[in-house]
């Protein structure tokens, strides 16, 4: 294949993960256990801007479109692109293909402030509060325990996310021992990660954060390769390692955050969508970043999509996520032969 | 039509009382031994007349409470002290047992050997725990629970009666039982299927965990919406639909899980009421959403039954509109567990006054 060809490819490629989040989204918009017909969404779509024109548009099709799906959908797309840039940007500050956007105690976190909120504060202090509270604390309880100065290392970093999130898992388990069995489904109904519930109250909740933290994130996308070269080389380029170390944890902790609060946590997307991209586009961040998040995006609608299809019952989003990614990234890796970073 | 509906009903029924019979008469005994098939297919050698029994599986408990041998428990299971808030009411006296049991399902064996039960009950859910009690201790282990039957609820109720040698309180019990279910189907099989309601149930703290059967519902002249379904659960009749799932059905009425102790509901009828995403749903536009007693580890055979009859009037007002719902609860527990006023006070508990006293 010729240079040019290639390029062409990457091009079109490039283009069509850009657009696909938005034609799955219009597709997704027809998806689900209430049928309505194309046309009826359509016409359901316009009755809002001019309900006397479309007097036979039965209220539950505003119900199911603007209440459910359309919320949905949004959040599926938003959880998707956070935890994908999430993933992607602390690989490439790592430089370790291996860490997700989990790695620095976030689930545990959230997890642990989910089952605390759940089984002892009842509905006074909200799960998604307690989650994302928590979830806050664990990443800043890592760098607290890694230390501030110049010499941290993210080795140091690294184990000390696991040690917190070992920390948090037992809390987590001291919490469930203590839930009568009734709250316990409750809590591992919102530990599989789901997004069955979402409604515009979460998006209110979620959308403006993640929305900074991505926007912070892609903007910041030139100077993680910078990042992922050693410490010295990124000084001599006149990058303040420190400070870019730390934006980007904490825009990563942000969106990641954000996202588990009101969906729980969904594992997989932050490890195979960057994954999925730098094979497909290879490792320039400046172009992993932004596809990650559409890519990400798109990962979760057909995810999501799916659940919807297969059977009225709400089969939680994670196990799909695992059961269409790890596959697709097989078959990906066996065909590229390498992984870049 | 309407004769053909009956003579199913009463067939379902009659179903229902062979079924248990049949078991009854599985089991074979001896003078001072019973050999009995347990829920997971054990067949399990147990003394005719226990004196020392330990029920961990709390369904039990509260069976050996009702049949009168509440005195003969000599230990308990951790929700029971815990998490039920009915126990306590139906036995103050459980305050002086010893809990033997954790949440993550692991037993005290030792503590279980100096309590020297005669027989031990444990739930089936619990697969390894039996086994490993009977192996450790030589004490047999029966695996029991009603899962949601009322056949399999009325099976218990024999089997534990045969155990503690009150099989004539245990027949009480049962006819009692079938009795009053009766009483409430006689009426409600008259029904024409399209006055029943269709009813969808949010049960286990979430507004989409819904039973895929739940027999009261059946009994008291109403169709769940969810039947047929397949459970998402492993031994439970659970199973999580979608909330377009649930706009599909139109219910015409919602029930809320509503066993828990209001501090810890996690679902309400309020917030129901107030979802945006369900206005369209008849229940919700009708204000047709309700708290109902549900699952407490499975049931409890007296406020199942005071369940049947308050879904009845719920369904179908103008046909039990007579029935004085607190009054008729507190002569059932009475006749289950001999003292006057339970049910009032398991509705001062769960907080259930003011919207009993709505419906009457």
């Amino acid at each position: 294949m010729t240079g040019s060809r290639r390029n062409n490819k990457k091009r079109f490629l490039h283009v069509f993960l850009l657009v696909l989040p938005l034609l799955l989204f219009v597709i997704s918009l027809g998806i689900g256990s209430y049928q309505v017909s194309p046309r009826d969404l359509v016409r359901t779509f316009f009755s809002t801007i001019s309900p006397s024109s479309y007097p036979d548009i039965p209220p539950v099709y505003r119900d199911v479109l603007f209440r459910i799906r359309l919320p949905r959908l949004l959040l599926a797309m938003a959880v998707g692109a956070a935890l994908s840039v999430a993933g992607a940007s602390l690989q490439a500050l790592f430089k370790n293909p291996l860490v997700n956007e989990y790695i620095l105690g976030i689930s545990s976190g959230s997890a642990f402030g989910a089952a605390l909120s759940l089984v002892f504060l009842g509905r006074s202090f909200p799960p998604q509060a307690a989650a994302f509270l928590f979830a806050i604390l664990a990443v800043l309880a890592v760098l607290l325990v890694a230390g501030r100065g110049e010499s941290t290392s993210l080795i140091s970093l690294l184990l000390t996310g696991v040690i917190v999130s070992a920390f948090f898992s037992a809390l987590l388990s001291l919490v469930e021992f203590f839930a009568s069995p009734y709250v316990l489904q409750a809590l591992f109904f919102w530990l599989m990660g789901s997004l069955s519930l979402a409604g515009w109250k979460d998006l209110a909740i979620s959308l403006p954060l993640v929305g900074v933290g991505l926007a912070i994130l892609l903007l910041y996308r030139w100077r993680m390769n910078v990042l992922s070269m050693s410490d010295e080389e990124a000084k001599a380029l006149g990058v303040n390692v420190r400070r870019g170390k730390i934006l980007v944890i904490f825009m990563a902790t942000l969106v990641t955050a954000s996202s588990t609060a009101v969906v729980g946590i969904i594992g997989w997307v932050g490890l195979i969508v960057p994954h999925l991209v730098r094979l497909m586009m290879g490792a320039d961040n400046r172009l992993v970043i932004p596809l990650s998040a559409a890519t990400g995006a798109s990962f979760l609608l057909v995810a999501d999509g799916i659940t919807r299809v297969v059977s009225p019952l709400e089969i939680p989003i994670g196990i799909f996520t695992s059961i269409i990614g790890i596959p697709l990234f097989i078959v990906l890796l066996k065909k590229a032969k390498r992984v870049w970073l | 039509m309407k004769a053909r509906k009956k003579v199913l009903k009463l067939m379902v029924m009659a179903a229902v009382v062979a079924c248990f019979l049949a078991i009854r008469a599985a089991g074979s005994s001896s003078a001072q031994k019973l050999t009995l098939r347990d829920n997971l297919g054990r067949a399990v050698e147990v003394p005719s007349r226990a004196g020392r029994i330990l029920s961990l599986q709390p369904e039990i408990t509260r069976i050996i409470v009702a049949l009168g041998a509440g005195d003969r428990l000599v230990g308990l299971d951790y929700f029971l002290r815990r998490d039920d808030h009915l126990f306590k009411i139906i036995y103050p006296e459980q305050a002086r047992l010893p809990v033997v049991s954790k949440p993550d399902d692991s037993v005290n064996k030792e503590a279980i050997a100096a309590l020297s039960p005669d027989v031990i009950f444990a739930s089936p859910s619990e697969l390894l725990v039996p086994d490993s009690i009977q192996r450790a201790l030589s004490i047999p282990v029966v695996a029991l629970s009603s899962q949601g039957s009322f056949g399999r609820l009325l099976e218990e109720i024999d089997f534990v009666g045969r155990v503690t040698g009150l099989e004539a309180r245990a027949k009480e019990l049962v006819d009692y039982f079938l009795e009053n279910m009766t009483a409430v189907v006689r009426t409600t099989s008259s029904v024409p299927s399209k006055e029943r309601p269709k009813v969808y149930l949010a049960f286990w703290s979430s507004l989409v965990r819904t039973p895929v059967s739940y027999e009261p519902v059946n009994a008291a002249g109403g169709d769940n919406v969810a039947a047929g379904l397949l459970p998402s659960f492993t031994g439970s009749p659970g199973t999580v639909v979608t909330i377009e799932q649930i706009l599909k059905w139109d219910p015409d009425i919602i029930l809320v899980h509503g066993n828990f102790l209001p501090r810890e509901r996690q679902v309400t009828v309020q917030q129901v009421l107030a979802d945006k995403r369900l206005s369209s749903v008849k229940a919700v536009r009708k204000g047709q959403v309700f708290y109902t007693f549900g699952y407490w580890y499975w049931w409890d055979p007296a406020q199942v039954a005071v369940e049947t009859l308050y879904l009845a009037k719920i369904f179908h007002p103008e046909r039990f509109n007579a029935i004085d719902l607190e009054a008729a609860g507190n002569i059932i527990f009475e006749k289950f567990y001999g003292q006057a006023g339970l049910f009032s006070k398991l509705c001062e508990v769960l907080a259930f006054h003011d919207w009993i006293k709505k419906k009457q």
